[in-house]
């Protein structure tokens, strides 16, 4: 987590599902019931920060608050449709930040065949990125769906490409300045 | 920020860097040595071929004082070969065309046979000192050229930032720089969409000790590509976090003896 | 050192050569090429840079020479050689065209200096003393002493002599510091006074995110093999203590690394920064 990184701080605040361990006398506000209590095996969406600091039991092996669950934007049903063909999934539906967030994840649960299902994904449309970031005449079709699909770090890859792209064709004298 | 500067150099900058390029000038009147800050000019003694920094030929281009020699790379003959390199030979599919060797490095046909001798010169802190473009002479006429031996013809690093350039300052000394300006876009065009194909390959330079290979790429390619290929390698990087160490104790137990795949591994790794 | 270096290192030539400047040129070429590539702010080149100011006031003098000597006309009266004045316009606008582009670059490599301290200041000043201010223990009573607590108290003063590895000139120390403390007071004034005097710190640490943020060195950087071979090394870190190799590069290759893999070798000068 950086400081002063707005897209660091927007992950933070993505929730995640919690299971309750315990009773939690007075934390019903949780669930939007100002004093009541929490009952153990209560689930509630709760943001990163949060849930992470609640579950610190769980990872010094003593008695914890909650257990994690993995969010359904990075559930099975999502990476199965990732490996079928990643282009077509709206990943910015899914979480705005959808890498930032399964980086976070990823540091709190071992999951070795998300990272290669993810990393694949992010190959995939980053090529597919740059195809379009080429492209002078702008997304077209299909394309236009792909690209408001993308999540932050990838709508920041297509800046850079486009905008790299954009400043070679000014230098060799194809484009005019804005 | 109080400065937002860009991190790499920008095209107008990787132009700049390319006119440090020598090139070879007939000039059309004289003129006494000079003592520049980028180093010293010899005399120009008209019909005495010569070789000038690129900005300076093309200065004295426009004045009409002198003639440009454009390099035999820079040749619709030279640009054609290389293209068929590009794209038809099987060894370049995925890689660029072999640059020009550096001084001391073998010839292309030699490298299996021969090893590289890396001559340093020092520097006045005593640090080792290679020169490299635009301070190679990659750019100068034929038969200034360090011998070529029969060697295929090579683009050398800033070919795009020269070969625009003097289209732009010389086109009547290029040989049809109609054929030329259409082989030199050909070219890009082919060789960008190899650097977006690429992406394929980069995880291995989002691994610690990793990376992946550009050899033969050009430095307005490099400026073309650097946010992009950064932004992806930073990306894998982020999303393999977790595998890290895993892959780290791996290096650590190859150095220790016993896995030496690693070495192969990297050779596969070209674009 | 073996004896080939030590030979080379007697041989060097005169600073004040013309080779020696073309070499310097080309050493100025290739540090900006580096420093507006690679993520961390480069340790400053003192001795080349006062080399190359020093260059660039001679020459600046020379042209003014050269400007007063052609506008004069008792010297066309009196030389044995009456100067051609297209000749020595042309001369002029050699001269004057080397000296804009050296300035640029020179200025291009000191802005995006700035660009980089700017950014990571607090990472900066540190690397300035080897004293950095230490927060009150948290334990501690509010006394009056906290109370007046300001934000430019965590500002680190700069040593005198800065430590051997601080990367930064003496101006850019002073500008540093000057430009921290600035904002430090701005940041004051404007909205961290309202703030109970512990939150009141740049560099604080707790919740397990530190304010100081420093360059990345991981970021991926484009290079030039120069030397025969040059390894690509993970440096200590993730639970391994010891710096291991990876790949290989070989001369004349063209890699996309991450910066810490090859930083010692570029300091070395076995590869390029591209």
């Amino acid at each position: 987590m950086s400081y002063y990184d707005i897209d660091s701080i927007l992950t933070d605040a993505q929730k995640l599902p919690c299971t309750f361990e315990l009773d939690v006398p007075g934390l019903g506000v949780l669930e939007g019931n100002p004093g009541e209590n929490i009952k153990a095996g209560t689930r509630i969406d709760l943001p990163l920060w949060l849930g992470e600091m609640l579950s610190i039991g769980a990872r010094l092996g003593t008695s914890r608050l909650v257990t994690l669950d993995i969010p359904s934007a990075l559930s099975e049903r999502v990476m199965n449709a990732l490996k079928a063909d990643p282009r077509t999934v709206d990943l910015r539906a899914l979480a705005p930040n959808y890498y930032r967030l399964s980086e976070r994840v990823l540091e709190l649960f071992e999951e070795e065949e998300m990272v290669d299902i993810l990393s694949n994904t992010f190959k995939k449309r980053a090529a597919e990125i740059a195809d379009h970031a080429h492209n002078p005449k702008g997304a077209l079709g299909d394309g236009v769906e792909f690209l408001r699909g993308l999540d932050e770090t990838e709508r920041q890859l297509f800046r850079v490409a486009h905008d790299s792209a954009k400043d070679t064709r000014i230098w060799a004298g194809e484009a005019k300045k804005r | 920020m109080v400065f937002p500067f860009p991190r790499g150099i920008t095209p107008p900058e990787i132009s700049f860097l390319a006119e440090m390029e020598m090139v070879t000038i007939v000039p059309r009147q004289r003129l006494e040595g000079l003592e520049l800050l980028g180093g010293p000019v010899e005399p120009l003694i008209p019909p005495r071929r010569t070789s000038v920094p690129l900005w300076l030929a093309s200065l004295l281009k426009r004045q009409r004082r002198a003639n440009i020699l454009p390099p035999p790379w820079l040749h619709p003959e030279s640009l054609s070969l290389i293209l068929d390199i590009e794209t038809q030979h099987a060894d370049y599919q995925h890689a660029f065309s072999p640059p020009p060797p550096l001084p001391g490095q073998p010839k292309l046909r030699d490298r299996g046979t021969q090893k590289p001798t890396a001559r340093p010169r020092y520097t006045p802190e005593s640090q080792r000192y290679y020169p490299t473009p635009p301070f190679l002479p990659q750019n100068v006429a034929q038969d200034q050229a360090y011998e070529d031996g029969g060697e295929p013809p090579t683009l050398p690093f800033h070919w795009l930032e020269v070969g625009t350039m003097l289209l732009d300052v010389a086109s009547d000394d290029v040989v049809e720089p109609d054929q030329t300006r259409r082989l030199l876009k050909e070219l890009r065009e082919v060789r960008s969409a190899k650097i977006r194909a690429g992406v394929e390959v980069l995880d291995d330079a989002a691994v610690a000790g990793g990376g992946v290979t550009l050899t033969g790429v050009g430095a307005m390619e490099i400026g073309e590509g650097r946010g992009f290929i950064g932004g992806v390698v930073d990306g894998l990087r982020r999303i393999g976090a977790s595998k890290e160490q895993a892959r780290r104790e791996q290096l650590a137990e190859a150095a220790n003896g016993g896995y030496d795949a690693t070495q192969d591994d990297y050779d596969e790794m070209e674009f | 050192m073996d004896i080939d270096d030590i030979l080379a290192s007697v041989d060097r030539s005169d600073v004040s050569s013309p080779e020696s400047t073309a070499l310097d040129h080309q050493l100025i070429t290739r540090f900006w090429v580096a420093e507006r590539s690679v993520p961390e702010l480069l340790p400053w080149p003192a001795r080349l840079m006062d080399r190359m100011m020093e260059r660039v006031r001679q020459q600046i003098e020379a042209i003014e020479d050269l400007a007063a000597a052609s506008s004069d006309p008792s010297t066309a009266i009196f030389s044995d050689k009456p100067p051609n004045a297209s000749t020595s316009t042309l001369k002029l606008s050699i001269l004057q065209t080397d000296l804009s582009r050296t300035q640029y670059l020179l200025r291009s490599l000191l802005r995006q200096r700035l660009s980089k301290l700017t950014k990571h200041s607090m990472h900066y000043l540190l690397s300035t003393t080897s004293t950095p201010p230490t927060p009150p223990p948290p334990s501690q009573t509010p006394s009056s002493r906290t109370n007046q607590m300001q934000p430019e108290d965590s500002i680190p003063f700069p040593d005198d002599p800065p430590p051997r590895t601080c990367p930064l000139s003496p101006a850019e120390i002073s500008y540093l510091h000057t430009h921290q403390t600035l904002l430090a007071r701005h940041f004051g004034s404007s909205f961290l006074s309202s703030f109970p005097p512990q939150l009141r710190r740049l560099d604080d640490n707790a919740g397990g995110t530190s304010m100081l943020q420093g360059p990345d060195a991981k970021e991926a950087v484009f290079v030039r093999c120069l030397a025969e071979e040059v390894p690509i090394v993970a440096p200590p870190g993730d639970g391994v203590d010891e710096e291991v190799m990876g790949g290989t590069m070989r001369m004349g290759d063209v890699w996309v690394v991450r910066w810490e893999g090859i930083k010692k070798a570029w300091e070395k000068g076995d590869v390029e920064v591209l």
